[in-house]
């Protein structure tokens, strides 16, 4: 389904990396096509690192309120930073999201997810204050 | 017996290989689109020509898989670029291909959603990959 979005991606560098170019056609898809996810980008406003310490290469994700500008790298004055491997960061991105628009950690996947955070192989800065915008983030880039 | 590298007795070799899986078979539940390897040609590996190798992947099961040239391999529903070198990487399990994927060593056209949500059926298919004995033309 391709709803009549006004969602906006741009990209800050001249030369997107492949990472960045990946994350933001990832996040505009999942919003042109599906109303509760633009709902979600249309009122997130934060500024969001990921990082995948096996490439070593990493993003920023600047939401604000219906636009969002990827910038290659981690740029400064982020809300969340999140950093785990490239396996983890695909497994984000299948989280299942159920009811209240919680993101599901019973299933396979969530398991994993929360066994990686629990190990350490999945770090998120700035966590604790800031869990609803990590869950907005995460209802995003789902694609499940 | 090794095969040639991406010859028709390496694509009835990976076909085999990924109708074997019982972990394909759970993950590609649900996949019902065509996928395209194009290999570039790198004639200082003595691999002179690209190739195509087109994938009839449905729902857990490869239903043909083909070698031809790569202007086939492009018109599938999602289509996987790299030069000759990178997919030998991929075979022979020194790259990953989800790294691969996100550092743009691979090129990945197609719809990413859908792409993402098969990451596992796409793992185990690069290992099954890895599984044929591959006959390398720049190791003659």
């Amino acid at each position: 389904m391709d709803v009549d979005s006004r969602a906006e991606v741009a990209y800050a560098d001249d030369e997107p990396s492949a990472f960045a170019s990946m994350l933001g056609g990832l996040i505009e898809a999942n919003v042109r096509s599906h109303p509760e996810k633009e709902r979600d980008f249309e009122s997130l406003k934060a500024r969001v690192g990921i990082w995948v310490t096996d490439i070593d290469e990493g993003v920023t994700l600047e939401f604000a309120r219906g636009k969002l500008i990827v910038h290659n790298g981690l740029k400064p004055r982020r809300t969340l930073t999140i950093r785990a491997d490239a396996d983890t960061v695909m497994s984000l991105s299948n989280l299942k999201i159920g009811l209240l628009g919680l993101p599901v950690y019973y299933d396979e996947v969530g398991r994993g997810v929360a066994l990686k955070l629990l190990s350490g192989k999945l770090k998120i800065d700035g966590l604790l204050p800031n869990v609803m915008t990590l869950n907005t983030v995460t209802r995003i880039f789902s694609v499940q | 017996m090794a095969v040639k590298a991406f010859s028709n007795e390496w694509a009835k070799a990976f076909k085999a290989e990924v109708n074997n899986s019982s972990t394909y078979k759970a993950a590609g539940k649900g996949w019902k689109w065509t996928v395209g390897l194009v290999v570039e040609a790198e004639p200082d590996k003595h691999f002179p020509d690209a190739k195509g190798i087109v994938m009839d992947l449905f729902d857990g099961e490869a239903r043909d898989i083909k070698v031809g040239p790569a202007s086939d391999a492009q018109k599938c529903d999602f289509v996987i670029t790299a030069p000759y070198t990178r997919w030998k990487e991929v075979a022979t399990s020194q790259l990953d291909a989800t790294k691969g994927m996100l550092q743009g060593k691979l090129k990945l056209k197609g719809d990413l959603p859908t792409i993402v949500r098969y990451t596992k059926a796409s793992q185990e298919m690069t290992l099954c990959t890895t599984r044929i004995p591959v006959e390398w033309p720049d190791e003659k």
